[in-house]
């Protein structure tokens, strides 16, 4: 087979078994790699209700069908297991250069099972894999894990996924981290490992991933290079500024999130955004796996020394929505996350969930003795309550819970901004309503890399559409995305691809790898497929539809109080019924049989 | 006066954050304006594509150039730009 090589790694932590299982094309046809491999797996050998931190939960580490080759930005991964912090699907995405190592090492992907008694590590080079004594790394950061594991190996072009301290001790938001600071961030990934006792997996491969028709795979990369090079946001706008250059845009639009969604424009943002961090700290721009577009920042400090980072959505969540207009405290607190092995998202999230429980007084200072104040803008919570979570150290340990229940203990579920229990990222939706259906519908709870209906609504990709309609029109897109997202993740490509390429685009390159024919319409087929089963997984496990399609009250109950989306909440209810009816589900929000059997997935009913 | 705020690589092109700026009717007017001003490097920047608000509204969910401008509204104009 090209593309793949067919083989996936099964690793038993209880036992120490290791294992090689092998599929065929038609596997790929059916599920194409990434979340499409992982959901099947959940699927077929896990009961959907088990708790997400036993033994009994499974991690799949996988590649997708073009990671390792030379296709745009084809260097991608995703974790997938059930979630401690939503309880439901988490399927966790990062870049860097893992997976592509990880695939050249001869493995498409390594299914992760039971549980070790005593910190490991996996290592894998090339066809030899050992499990391996982890107790001398045990509590370490993840800069430090990976300099020793490093060291260790031998060969500096090892390359590591590992978790922090916050893994270890089970924050439900801990990230799984590689080359220091790419994160496969959401969900708690990095807890599920945590709970496994992996430290980490240490990879080095020495094989080439071979495609059916060289030249002509060559040729379709150069035409979809040359086509991500010449589009003026990913040619020139994210390599320029990098993601954060969103702070002033979204801003201006009146949809960054400000002390915990209370506003939609933060008066300091200009402070804190990509312009002003490339005048103050930039150092240089850090590609990912044969990436061309090269949006990752490489930050100069005093205090942390070079550093990645912050991204758009860290940026926002360790400063505006905590009412903080410091840069230099939010790119510490990036740092911070990262080698702690935090999900910023989350981590900025449930700080605002504090600082809004402790501003309406219902959490109180007694409750914290003599740790710092929420109070909003107070910059000392960052470098404080940052590290005591990861360590679940006096109030840390409620925080390392997250923010959903943080509110629950206090008494104001309304307080938390999430979806699923999953803290929001940085769009308030009542400034493009689209997006907030996306957060209301996504699988993995609330997020915005699965379906960023922020491109036609306020950005004007693929073209315009007003933030605000409402209309089939706008459901539909959002449907297109979502399963077009499925495709390009389960190709290992990158999401900012999209504002270059198109689905034809994906359809060429993907063909082009395997020798397959399959239409656009075809490929699109396999991200419905894969969203409904990851939706079958969620409903399996618990999901009410009704109740948890939904957002917070504050988006869909309380009109934004001020500037270019002043008066606007998001018409969830209008939505909705519509969004389940063009999904064809039924008005309960679950999948009718016909349905899963249109999408060849009766055998995991 | 209409206040016209500048973003990204057109805060180096114009070497101005802001600036104000009386008498001008709609969005294309302003763009004429501000061509003539900041030259054809400005002019290229914002014909590649570009995101024009008026008070934070988008122009293209308005009546694109068309967009009337009144005195004391606040323009912001960003050359091509994305992330996520």
């Amino acid at each position: 087979m090209y593309g793949y090589w067919g083989k996936i790694l099964r690793v038993n932590l209880s036992t120490g078994e290791i294992k090689t299982e092998e599929f065929g094309e038609d596997f790929v046809k059916k599920w194409l790699g990434t979340r499409g491999f992982g959901i099947h797996y959940l699927l077929k050998e896990m009961d959907p209700k088990v708790d997400p931190l036993s033994e009994e939960n499974k991690m799949i580490f996988s590649t997708g069908a073009l990671t390792g080759t030379t296709a745009p930005t084809g260097g991608r991964y995703m974790v997938i297991t059930k979630s401690p912090l939503t309880g439901y699907i988490a399927m966790a995405n990062s870049g860097g250069f893992f997976g592509a190592e990880l695939k050249m090492s001869g493995w498409d992907a390594i299914i992760v099972e039971g549980k070790s008694d005593k910190p490991v590590y996996l290592r894998i080079e090339d066809d030899k894999v050992e499990i391996k004594d982890a107790s001398h790394i045990w509590g370490k950061r993840v800069g430090e894990t990976e300099r020793i594991l490093t060291e260790e190996f031998g060969d500096k072009h090892v390359q590591i996924a590992s978790i922090g301290p916050a893994g270890e001790n089970l924050v439900k938001f801990a990230a799984i981290m590689n080359n220091g600071h790419r994160a496969a961030g959401r969900g708690g990934v990095g807890a599920v490992m945590g709970s496994k006792k992996l430290k980490a997996i240490v990879v080095r491969g020495h094989k080439r991933v071979e495609v059916i028709d060289k030249s002509k795979f060559i040729s379709v990369v150069r035409e979809k290079t040359e086509k991500l090079k010449n589009d003026p946001v990913a040619g020139s706008g994210l390599p320029s500024f990098g993601t954060a250059v969103l702070v002033n845009i979204i801003n201006q639009n009146g949809l960054y999130p400000t002390m915990n969604f209370r506003y939609g424009q933060f008066e300091y943002a200009e402070e804190q955004s990509g312009e002003a961090m490339a005048k103050k700290y930039l150092k240089r721009n850090k590609p990912c796996y044969a990436c061309p577009i090269g949006c990752g920042r490489v930050n100069d400090m005093d205090t942390v020394g070079e550093t990645e980072g912050p991204e758009y959505e860290s940026t926002w969540a360790l400063g505006a929505n905590l009412g903080i207009n410091d840069l230099a405290s939010i790119i510490e607190a990036n740092h911070l996350c990262d080698d702690l092995g935090l999900d910023t998202i989350s981590t900025g999230g449930t700080l605002a969930t504090a600082m809004e429980l402790y501003d309406k007084g219902l959490l109180k200072q007694d409750d914290l003795g003599d740790a710092p104040p929420f109070r909003w803008g107070n910059t000392e919570v960052l470098h404080y309550y940052i590290s005591k979570l990861a360590k679940r150290e006096g109030f840390g340990d409620v925080l390392a819970e997250g923010g959903y229940r943080l509110a629950e203990k206090y008494g104001c579920v309304d307080c938390f901004m999430g979806v699923k229990k999953q803290e929001l990222p940085a769009y308030d939706p009542r400034g493009a309503e689209g997006h907030g259906l996306g957060y209301a519908t996504d699988n993995r709870g609330g997020d915005h890399i699965k379906a960023y209906l922020i491109s036609p609504e306020i950005l004007g990709y693929p073209y315009k559409m007003d933030p605000h309609d409402i209309s089939d029109d706008k459901v539909k897109m959002l449907i297109l995305f979502q399963d077009l997202t499925a495709v390009i993740d389960a190709a290992g490509m990158c999401v900012f691809t999209t504002f270059g390429l198109g689905a034809d685009d994906y359809r060429d390159l993907l063909n082009a790898a395997f020798g397959f024919d399959l239409s656009t319409e075809e490929w699109l087929k396999i991200g419905e497929k894969i969203w409904n089963a990851e939706r079958l997984f969620n409903l399996k496990a618990g999901l009410k539809p009704l109740e948890e399609d939904t957002l917070p009250k504050r988006l869909t109950d309380e009109p934004m109080p001020e500037g270019p989306n002043k008066g606007h909440v998001v018409r969830l209810k209008e939505m909705l019924p519509r969004y389940y009816a063009l999904r064809g589900w039924k008005e309960d929000g679950t999948i009718p049989e016909e349905k899963l059997k249109e999408l060849g997935l009766e055998e995991y009913i | 006066m209409v206040r016209v705020k500048f973003f990204a690589t057109l805060r180096d092109i114009t070497g101005k954050r802001e600036m104000e700026i009386k008498n001008v009717k709609n969005v294309a007017e302003l763009l004429q304006r501000l061509y003539e001003m900041f030259g054809d490097e400005f002019r290229k920047e914002i014909e590649r594509r570009n995101m024009i608000l008026v008070n934070g509204k988008n122009i293209l969910d308005m009546d694109g150039y068309e967009t009337e401008i009144k005195e004391e509204d606040e323009i912001s104009i960003f050359p091509p730009a994305g992330g996520g």
